[in-house]
């Protein structure tokens, strides 16, 4: 028992480098709002740009689609692998400027903006899919009646679908929240310290795993109280459902 | 009345192998009231969707004010829409909205009134519903006459030059199908031009200055109340007015 505790939960060894492992979920959790914040306006765009009516706009819908499709079908690892590894010379290819090919920008290093770019266009899918439920969610008619005041379909979406679509999806976005929170570990791969880096460090230096315990408390502290909201959320639109909403009748 | 609103030219509507409208001739004058009538699926519904493009006719012409609104282009529906107000069975009040907030949004983005403006509008529209004191409640706090009659209201608010009212009590319980009626009653006596699909055959009699009967996607026979109510000359009409008195 005694190598196991000693293994995970060395407690001297866990203080010493707090602060080295902090430092490095700091870095975890500006990344994750950074590139959520991102992930959630994309994958609006996209649920919206999928949503768009009529023959001529065909087009858009199916790039849009395959777009999703691409994203949600491939490991993220790759698609941070792919974009960091190329996009220096890509950039420079296209004659755009350096800070866009090796993006430093606010302070923080390249691996970093690698990271939110690779998670943004891949959580994006995800979560376009998760409005789209909630845009088909919302009853024909709230659409029909909107347009049949006059309103544009970009006016109906704005002011009535969106508005009742983000609540209801609330909850799994959230989820999805999670999950992209965790997944900014793989950034590690690309040499951006964060969490799970920073453990790997101490681990490699000490042949010792409790900084990676340390690191996975850290993530607990943030995901427990979310998963906890969620599931609040949740029973409050179950028993919202089941009293019945006589307005979406 | 006066002179011809709405105008439709053998209106042919499909979905899929499913023929719902079969060549619909329809003249409905400025200020007149018609009630159309008809079984369930004999394209009722479908006849007013049609009139502001929720459907677009697949052939056939449809006039309003003498200006031609079918041909797909999106100047015909903007037209259309604007001077035409819809009310929906199921009341499709935004439930994220207030009553007030209902009657404003389309005002405000639509026809670009201030927020003063819209809002003036919106409580004296909302007062002449007898719904005064409700002007800050959601929809779910409203019962459905109540819902239903915002609805009319928020319609109203775009200063429609026609109101199109698709079977707007059936979803009513029976003792709140009375505060409705009574709306569209005064709507029509202040000489709104109107068509209204219903099952309401008193009010019908009452308000209409045209019924129309209508079954399998055809006009089946039309006139004054007395005429299609009272002394049916075909057949169908007979058949469907016996069945919905025998109860």
């Amino acid at each position: 028992m005694d190598v196991v505790l000693e293994q995970y939960l060395d407690l001297n060894l866990m203080g010493e480098e707090f602060g080295f492992v902090f430092k490095g979920f700091l870095e975890t959790l500006q990344l994750a709002l950074i590139s959520g914040f991102l992930a959630l306006a994309w994958g609006l765009v996209l649920a919206l740009l999928r949503q768009l009516p009529g023959k001529p706009l065909a087009p858009v819908r199916f790039a849009t689609i395959a777009y999703i499709d691409a994203f949600r079908g491939v490991p993220l690892l790759l698609v941070i692998l792919i974009i960091s590894g190329s996009l220096p010379f890509v950039a420079e290819g296209l004659g755009l400027p350096r800070s866009v090919g090796i993006p430093q920008w606010f302070g923080k290093p390249d691996p970093f903006w690698y990271g939110v770019f690779a998670i943004t266009v891949t959580y994006g899918a995800y979560m376009a899919e998760v409005y789209r439920a909630g845009i088909e969610g919302v009853p024909r008619g709230q659409m029909e009646a909107a347009r049949s005041l006059g309103m544009s379909h970009g006016q109906s979406m704005r002011h009535v679908i969106v508005p009742q679509a983000v609540r209801r999806v609330i909850p799994p976005l959230l989820n999805d929240y999670i999950a992209l929170m965790k997944d900014t570990s793989l950034v590690g791969v690309i040499a951006l310290v964060e969490v799970v880096e920073a453990g790997r460090t101490v681990q490699a230096e000490t042949l010792n795993s409790s900084a990676l315990t340390l690191g996975a408390l850290m993530f607990l502290a943030v995901t427990i109280p979310m998963a906890r909201i969620v599931d609040r959320l949740l029973a409050g639109q179950q028993a919202r459902f089941t009293r019945g909403a006589p307005s979406s009748a | 009345m006066g002179d011809t609103l709405l105008e439709l030219e053998g209106v042919h509507k499909r979905f899929g192998d499913l023929h719902v409208l079969r060549g619909i001739e329809l003249a409905v004058a400025r200020g007149s009231v018609v009630c159309v009538i008809g079984p369930s699926g004999s394209g009722k519904s479908t006849l007013l969707r049609c009139v502001n493009l929720l459907e677009p006719p697949d052939e056939g012409r449809i006039m309003l004010g003498g200006r031609q609104i079918t041909g797909q282009t999106e100047d015909g529906v903007d037209f259309v829409r604007r001077r035409v107000g819809m009310v929906f069975q199921q009341f499709n009040l935004f439930p994220h909205k207030s009553a007030l907030e209902n009657l404003s949004l389309a005002q405000t983005s639509v026809l670009g009134r201030s927020a003063q403006e819209a809002d003036d509008k919106s409580r004296a529209l909302l007062e002449r519903v007898g719904l005064g004191d409700k002007v800050h409640e959601y929809p779910e706090r409203l019962s459905g006459g109540q819902q239903q009659r915002v609805a009319i209201a928020r319609a109203l608010a775009m200063d429609p030059e026609a109101m199109l009212f698709d079977e707007v009590t059936s979803a009513l319980d029976p003792e709140l199908i009375k505060e409705v009626l009574d709306v569209m009653r005064e709507l029509a006596a202040e000489g709104m031009t109107m068509v209204v699909v219903t099952h309401e055959m008193t009010f019908a009699r009452e308000v209409a200055d045209k019924v129309v009967f209508m079954d399998e996607g055809l006009i089946v026979e039309s006139g004054s109340p007395e005429e299609v109510l009272d002394h049916p000359r075909e057949e169908r009409t007979k058949r469907f007015l016996g069945l919905v008195f025998e109860h």
